[in-house]
């Protein structure tokens, strides 16, 4: 398997296939950060399409001495996000945060013990709620932390804040998140 | 060290990803043990924390790929399904493949001349190892064969051409005759009684000479007329 590097030389030169291995890659990271982000599929699907669009436009402007390409496209993604908060920062407090959700399976009967895959989607569920209460700031640090599972050193670069503060804003986000949860109910595992 | 519940919610990731201090970690683990909301605090996240690793990524939307390649690279051409048994073709439809198929027919073919093998017959009983090995055995004396009667029509044609046509001596230096020599003189009227000091000359003079000239009428039908000088 290519590097990420080889792969975005060539696509400077001009291979339609190295680019659709890069789309290929990326697209599943970049649709959750999306999706965890704004709670919402269908605003998650049309953002990712404009975060590719940007980086298939300003793919030259990237360097391999900066950052890793999942850094690059992360920190695009996020400028992104933070776009579109603004723009839909009215119409957050009337949409109703059940109907952007996504299908989830059904609920077994209560006689019935509830398998694994159910218990996972339902903890998505409930876990997707308590994110979009929380604060941007804090909602965007503990995503990239504890669902992206990136490093410090990564996070800084995205967010271009100090590592200090980075570490402040996901210990903060997560006890938010935590107290957010326990009132609506759903205790940890 | 006194640790207090605002320490306890500053150094929680810290302490729950491990990177606290020993000595700090045990102030803050001593404290939560006395300290009910510090200790709920500290199961609380941890668990969080520890569920939150586990969820998986959600899965994209499956057009959400190909709307992305459309957007950027365009859409692309949708194949049908019979092309694809054709997609062969282009590779092999060229001049270079075209010549080495020439190429390769030429060297079998011959080959198999010259194991003697009728392209226009061929038999099973032609491709056994022995029958090959005897024919091609067969073929290489038949051309050496060739080869060698054509070296000897050569050098008969030869043979008979150089003695018919024998190589003249050099003439040597005329040696002072008493008789001047009439140049009209008819080379068969030639007294032969007349001595010549150059022995040479005399036998060339005795010797009959035989030259090959143009048939004429008063011969022999299709003979050679000898005429003797």
């Amino acid at each position: 398997m290519q590097p990420d590097a080889q792969l975005v030389e060539s696509c400077l030169r001009g291979e339609g296939l190295a680019w659709e291995e890069l789309v290929r890659r990326h697209t599943r990271r970049v649709y959750n950060l999306c999706y965890r982000f704004t709670g919402n599929a269908a605003s998650a699907e049309d953002l990712s399409q404009e975060v590719f669009l940007r980086v298939y436009r300003t793919l030259g402007s990237y360097q391999a001495a900066q950052g890793g390409f999942p850094t690059w496209l992360t920190s695009v993604t996020r400028n992104l996000l933070v776009d579109h908060y603004r723009r839909t920062r009215r119409d957050r407090l009337t949409d109703s945060i059940d109907d952007a959700m996504p299908q989830l399976e059904e609920k077994k009967a209560p006689g019935h013990a509830p398998d694994r895959l159910a218990m996972a989607s339902e903890l998505s569920a409930q876990l997707q709620r308590g994110l979009v209460r929380l604060s941007p700031d804090l909602r965007e640090a503990v995503i990239l932390r504890d669902l992206q599972g990136l490093e410090y050193n990564e996070i800084r670069k995205i967010l271009g804040v100090p590592e200090g503060t980075v570490k402040s804003r996901i210990n903060r986000g997560r006890i938010e998140l935590a107290r957010i949860l326990e009132e609506m109910g759903v205790r940890p595992a | 060290m006194d640790w207090n519940c605002i320490a306890t919610e500053e150094r929680l990731s810290d302490y729950l990803e491990g990177t606290l201090a020993a000595a700090d970690a045990s102030a803050l683990a001593a404290h939560a043990a006395g300290c009910a909301r510090c200790s709920a605090l500290v199961a609380r996240v941890g668990g969080l924390i520890s569920q939150m690793h586990q969820v998986d990524l959600v899965e994209e939307p499956p057009h959400l790929i190909r709307g992305i390649l459309d957007v950027t690279i365009g859409p692309r051409k949708q194949k049908q399904a019979w092309e694809g048994w054709f997609s062969w073709v282009p590779l092999v439809w060229q001049p270079r493949v075209g010549i080495g198929l020439a190429t390769v027919a030429a060297c079998l073919a011959i080959v198999l001349h010259a194991a003697g093998v009728n392209v226009r017959d061929v038999k099973m009983s032609d491709l056994r190892p022995a029958n090959v090995m005897r024919a091609a055995n067969r073929q290489a004396h038949l051309t050496y064969a060739h080869g060698a009667k054509f070296v000897n029509d050569l050098r008969v044609v030869y043979e008979i051409q150089s003695r018919l046509t024998p190589q003249t001596e050099p003439e040597a230096a005329p040696s002072p005759s008493p008789e001047p020599q009439p140049t009209t003189v008819d080379p068969r009227e030639k007294s032969q009684a007349t001595p010549h000091p150059n022995h040479r000359e005399a036998r060339r003079l005795n010797a009959p000479t035989y030259v090959l000239t143009k048939y004429t009428a008063q011969d022999w039908p299709g003979t050679t007329t000898r005429r003797r000088l």
